[in-house]
């Protein structure tokens, strides 16, 4: 039985606050992502989600701690933080930020971006280099004569493509797509999310998409993880969490975004605000928006496996199957 | 050629400012009361028929509209009256004055840019280490020194070793050239000493603050992601995008310098355009006066267009 | 803005004067500047009765050397240098804060009304700031001065006239974000009167920023008459700590080797920019937080050990 490509476990991180004190930004969160497996991680603003993303790559800041395993085909890339991870970074595991104006150096072509990736990891120099930076640029939409362009005399989508092109400079085995969609208009976010969907079933790569909006997660992923305060609430298929929630949380999400096939159902909001984080959490994080909050909640649920590949942290599982 | 309107635009607005400096500079010494200022052909001990010449040449009988417009003929011509002081053309000693003062200036504001950048750069990227907190204490205290005061401070600790007035050492006959380069670089020490370690805080503080500005835009993660190097994503990435503020750091400074350059050259004896002024107000010399003002204005004008136009050449993101 | 750390912690965004307060005490250079600030303003604004002698009374002889009973020795006159400095903070500090009261009150009136009615009243404001600008400010108080005489009186107005550009631009930068407010939209939907909401609204947002700002005027006011004083234009009936400079390098201390009538009076005026500095420089931060995270330093993030209360399978 071959190691998952990537294992994340007990992975915590906490930030340093200005005037003291820390923010628990994760909280545990562990899953699994298997070779050409596709996973969306989706919460809230604030959930601990692109923090997770990062913590994989090891892009925390300085005003970071981190504590866990990343596993990468075994091997624990964390153990010795940014040393041991740095190796890994683009050649394992690339990343696709949200396609804001800034993810590209404004100052310095395109191409030249794409040719600094190449070089850096020997897949290819000088000539060779140019010629594979216009094979990746064509490879996502974008004419190879773009390459001597500056990312600002790109549209916004063309320069999200872009980003991707540069991702797969190096061949790597997983791609990390930080709410890729989120900063562009309808029309091109489902190029995007095609373009994803294209390139990772050619490659083989497996994904991992950080995002809130859950459509994008139901069009692209196999699995998806739901996180809640910087822990995982719950995580399953993602059809298995859409059609039979087993967190209260999962459920709220999913009947929180407007379903356009039933125009005369109900828009659910979910009153409240997610918990600080940089204080401890008696109990269950949910609890105050909980709308089937009951006496032992008021003790933290553990994860636990549900069957068919699924989990969930609600003390109403317990309940269900006893 | 890329934004060319803008570079139009840019330059029209400086020929714009100039004409303003040079209307205030005759609203100022044309209009104050009483004629000891405003007549230039009061030149002292001169003769009769120079008087007259100048009485004529800017048309000082005239109204004060068509004084005006003689003015700007002159101007336009290289004139600017007699000094009080020493009967010379007013623009024969101010270009005397410049040719002092520029390498003393330049010479002290590359120091202050060279270790300035340095030490900026240096304290963001030790950003929370006690090396930050020394590097911006130390360039907060200098930035806080009166300019003169400084000088003086380094008069008083260098008094022995090093030259502390005038630009030449005038007991030098006929030196040969090696003597007489090594006795200007001896003057010109303590005074673009001063000018350079009163500019350098601030030019540390605006670096610093642009480089951490910097460190924190996407790109740089982008760069971390890719496997890059700390000190190469510095290098290459960083250090350009936050060297963009350079030039405007230096042409927001300009003014400072300007009235460093006055301080400096009068705690020092300097003979450059600091010092022409000084003397110009202390003999009452009016013309020289007039015209080192305008030179200043003008050149402050003139070096904030080149600011604008080299942050212009550097960001290719200004288009328009 | 970066996109990328949401998650990241930032500094809430302080508008309210309490609020500043509180930020202040929390930051170590604030707290240094407000305390050298205050120490200063209080020997200045009581010299008259903690001074140890008078400020006219001969003392000792010229240039006495410090000693017990003169710790900071005596200057040109005799006059012991403690009391000279008490005496000329206060009069710097009063032309300090009299010239920046008239260059708030035309750069926040020219910040807020460009920012406040945007448009051709903007750009036509923004140019004469523009024009203003360039015009160098040591040249142009010279002139003045040599021109119409050194007084007090326009030494204040020819500072406050150079320095309210910088105010007005960073006024009306926060005038422009607070005008677009949901609030005063409202009330401007209500039919509230421009005045009114310049009032009521704009200016309690603002009020903090320009108090910022002010601070830092201060700081370049009293440079600017330091200077003047230097140049022998400064008000000669008053004795500002940069007539005390002025003074003593006109009778020649240096050669004498009287350091004492130097060094003092300088550094306190360093003190007083520094502390200026420091207070000012720390409010508009704690105004305009960074919401950024700096990616990159020599520091990395730090690794902890296995928490083990693993919540995952």
């Amino acid at each position: 039985m071959s190691v998952p490509l990537l294992q994340v476990e007990d992975l915590h991180v906490w930030f340093d606050l200005q005037g003291g004190g820390e923010l628990h930004a994760v909280q545990g969160v562990g899953f699994t992502l298997e070779r050409g497996e596709r996973l969306g991680l989706v919460g809230e603003s604030g959930c601990g989600k692109t923090t997770t993303a990062l913590a994989i790559m090891g892009l925390l800041p300085p005003s970071a701690s981190a504590a866990g395993r990343v596993l990468l085909e075994g091997v624990d890339v964390l153990a010795g933080g940014e040393s041991t991870i740095r190796p890994h970074r683009w050649v394992d595991v690339a990343i696709v930020f949200q396609g804001a104006m800034n993810a590209l150096n404004p100052v310095r072509t395109v191409g030249s971006q794409i040719i600094e990736a190449l070089e850096l990891h020997g897949v290819a120099r000088g000539a060779a280099a140019r010629r594979r930076t216009g094979e990746l640029l064509e490879s996502v939409g974008i004419p190879a004569a773009r390459a001597g362009r500056f990312p600002h005399e790109l549209s916004g989508g063309m320069r999200q493509r872009a980003a991707i092109a540069m991702a797969l400079a190096c061949n790597p085995k997983v791609l990390i797509a930080d709410e890729p969609t989120t900063a562009l208009d309808v029309m091109v976010q489902a190029q995007i999310l095609e373009l994803l969907d294209a390139l990772c079933r050619e490659f083989g790569l497996a994904l991992v998409l950080v995002t809130h909006d859950l459509p994008v997660v139901a069009q692209l992923c196999d699995r998806s993880v739901v996180m809640y305060a910087g822990r995982v609430a719950e995580q399953g298929p993602v059809d298995a969490l859409y059609h039979d929630p087993r967190h209260p949380y999962t459920r709220l999400l999913f009947a929180a975004t407007p379903d356009l096939d039933d125009l005369d159902g109900r828009v659910v909001s979910i009153p409240g605000a997610p918990p600080r984080l940089d204080r401890p959490i008696d109990g269950c994080p949910f609890r105050p928006r909980c709308d089937r909050a009951f006496d032992r909640c008021a003790a933290e649920p553990m994860l636990r496996s549900l069957g068919d590949g699924r989990t969930a942290a609600c003390h109403l599982t317990e309940v269900a199957v006893t | 050629m890329r934004g060319a309107d803008y570079v139009i635009k840019r330059t029209a607005f400086a020929v714009v400012t100039v004409f303003v400096a040079v209307t205030l500079n005759f609203a100022l010494f044309r209009l104050a009361p009483g004629s000891a200022v405003t007549d230039l052909s009061r030149v002292p001990h001169a003769t009769p028929e120079l008087r007259q010449a100048l009485k004529k040449q800017f048309g000082l009988d005239k109204s004060r509209g068509a004084q005006y417009v003689i003015y700007l003929r002159q101007l336009a011509h290289g004139n600017l009256g007699v000094s009080f002081a020493n009967e010379q053309p007013v623009s024969t000693n101010l270009r005397v004055a410049l040719i002092n003062t520029l390498p003393m200036v330049l010479l002290g504001t590359l120091f202050a840019i060279i270790i300035g950048t340095l030490t900026g750069v240096i304290a963001a990227w030790r950003r929370g280490t006690p090396t930050e907190a020394l590097t911006v204490t130390s360039a907060l205290g200098f930035y806080s020194m009166p300019t003169h005061w400084l000088g003086l401070m380094l008069i008083i600790i260098f008094a022995g070793t090093l030259p502390t007035g005038g630009m030449t050492n005038e007991f030098l006959i006929n030196p040969s050239f090696w003597t007489h380069f090594r006795d200007l670089a001896a003057h010109i020490t303590l005074p673009s000493l001063t000018l350079g370690l009163v500019l350098y805080g601030e030019y540390t503080l605006i670096v610093r603050s642009a480089m951490l500005e910097t460190l924190g835009e996407d790109y740089i993660l982008t760069a971390r992601a890719k496997g890059l190097k700390p000190w190469t994503i510095v290098r290459r990435h960083a250090l350009r995008n936050a060297m963009l503020p350079v030039a405007t750091l230096v042409a927001l400074s300009l003014g400072y310098i300007v009235a460093g350059a006055i301080l400096i050259e009068t705690v020092f004896s300097w003979p450059g355009i600091g010092r022409a002024v000084y003397d110009a107000v202390l003999q009452r010399d009016y013309p020289m006066l007039q015209g080192a003002f305008l030179l200043l204005t003008i050149s402050v004008v003139f070096f904030n267009l080149v600011a604008d136009l080299l942050y212009f050449k550097l960001d290719p993101r200004i288009t328009e | 803005m970066s996109s990328v750390l949401i998650e990241a912690p930032t500094a809430p965004v302080l508008t309210r004067r309490g609020a500043v307060l509180r930020m202040l005490r929390r930051n170590p250079p604030a707290l240094i500047g407000s305390t050298i600030l205050l120490v200063i303003a209080f020997c200045a604004v009581f010299a008259p009765l903690i001074a140890p002698y008078g400020l006219h009374t001969q003392v000792g002889p010229v240039f006495g050397r410090p000693s017990w009973k003169h710790p900071l020795g005596l200057d040109d006159g005799g006059i012991d240098m403690v009391t000279l400095l008490m005496w000329g903070a206060r009069v710097s500090l009063i032309v300090g804060f009299a010239a920046t009261f008239v260059s708030m009150a035309i750069g926040g009136t020219v910040g807020v009304l460009a920012g406040y009615f945007g448009g051709k009243v903007d750009t036509i404001l923004m140019r004469i700031t523009d024009y203003f600008l360039v015009i160098p400010d040591v040249p142009l108080m010279i002139v003045v001065a040599a021109i119409w005489g050194p007084s007090l009186f326009h030494i204040v107005i020819v500072i406050g006239i150079l320095l309210w550009t910088g105010t007005a631009r960073v006024i009306r930068a926060q005038v422009k974000s607070v005008r677009e407010r949901v609030y005063v939209k409202r009330a401007r939907a209500l039919g509230a009167g421009h005045l009114r909401i310049v009032v009521r609204h704009v200016l309690p947002q603002v009020a903090p920023l320009l108090i910022a700002n002010t601070v830092l005027t201060v700081a370049v006011a009293i440079f600017d008459e330091t200077a003047l004083s230097f140049l022998g234009l400064g008000d000669p009936s008053r004795t500002s700590l940069g007539k005390v400079i002025e003074n003593a390098f006109e009778r020649a201390a240096i050669s004498s080797g009287a350091w004492w009538a130097i060094v003092p009076p300088g550094a306190l005026v360093a003190l007083i920019i520094l502390g200026c500095s420091l207070v000012g420089g720390s409010m508009e931060d704690a105004l305009n937080p960074r919401l950024r995270v700096a990616h990159l330093s020599a520091r990395t993030f730090r690794l902890r050990p296995l928490v083990g209360r693993e919540n995952a399978l």
